[in-house]
């Protein structure tokens, strides 16, 4: 190991799985603190809603997803939002992805 | 999964997310931009230049026919938008509701102020007044809505129909409804256009 080499950012395993991805990619393009209908979030990642639940649990066990049960009228609704914690990983994550490509580049 | 994949990967999962959320602007823009040309047309054809009937249409016409598109309109586009932004909740729904109230707030504000003023004037000035003072309103917050959700083809097509709008009324009664129906009727056709592309 040489002490010159830059040393290259760790991806987080949360984010850095195919599926995980695309959940977080997609909800990152809702403005801050806007909520996402679950069938609908399912629709746009043309995900079965089994295989979408397992990915929504494991990223609000980290803490970058919250999932609110709420009603509207009267049918329930399940609503998903990024927190600002999964905000900031998403972005990190980019920013740790760019790294990667062009070691030479400043994270911004 | 290498670094270039997963970026490929959020750029899509992005843009696609992006389109799914966003109203077509053709559903948008074509029903108003087909109410322009129509119904400004309309009025142009028994309102012409100088006091001229060019097709002699009976009076009510032009005015029932405007009135009646923009209903149409008005219904679909908020059909539309509402159906786009049905899946999501919070600020941004807000937003999407206040700036609908600003609208129907304007077009009542000026209506109630026009129908005050327009038995004293004289009946050729009446198109020209309804007309330019309606237009001018929806240049300006076609303008603020390019503002407020960062749209550059929204805020063009303000500043585009605020400048046609301010040519017709200086042209004056008749010319005035051609050139808002042709212009801007068909700036709005071409501003739903533009967006859809941008959007693909």
């Amino acid at each position: 190991m040489t002490v010159d080499e830059p040393t290259l950012p760790d991806l987080d395993p949360v984010i850095h799985a195919q599926a995980r991805l695309r959940v977080v990619a997609a909800l990152s393009q809702l403005n801050r603190d806007d909520r996402i209908a679950f069938p609908r979030l399912q629709e746009i990642l043309r995900m079965t809603p089994g295989n979408l639940s397992v990915h929504l649990r494991k990223l609000e066990e980290a803490g970058y997803v919250e999932v609110t049960k709420t009603h509207r009228g009267r049918t329930p609704a399940t609503l998903v939002q990024l927190t600002r914690r999964g905000r900031f990983a998403f972005e990190e994550y980019v920013a740790a992805l760019r790294t990667l490509i062009d070691p030479g580049e400043e994270p911004s | 999964m290498d670094p270039s994949e997963a970026l490929d990967l959020i750029r899509q999962e992005r843009a696609n997310t992006g389109r799914a959320l966003t109203p077509d602007p053709r559903l948008m823009y074509w029903p108003w931009g087909l109410t322009w040309l129509i119904g400004f047309g309309l009025s142009f054809l028994r309102y012409g230049p100088g006091g001229r009937t060019l097709v002699a249409l009976p009076e009510w016409v032009p005015l029932f026919g405007l009135t009646a598109l923009m209903i149409a309109a008005g219904l679909f586009t908020g059909l539309a938008g509402a159906r786009s932004g049905r899946s999501v909740s919070g600020p941004t729904t807000r937003q999407g509701i206040w700036y609908g109230i600003a609208w129907s707030a304007g077009f009542s504000g000026l209506a109630v102020v026009f129908g005050q003023i327009s038995e004293a004037l004289p009946e050729h000035l009446l198109g020209l007044l309804w007309g330019g003072g309606m237009v001018a309103l929806v240049g300006a917050l076609y303008m603020a809505g390019g503002a407020i959700w960062n749209e550059r083809t929204m805020f063009s097509l303000g500043a585009w129909i605020s400048a046609v709008n301010v040519v017709g009324v200086l042209l004056g009664p008749g010319w005035h409804a051609l050139v808002v129906s042709l212009a801007g009727g068909g700036g709005m056709l071409v501003a739903g256009l533009i967006g859809w592309m941008r959007l693909r």
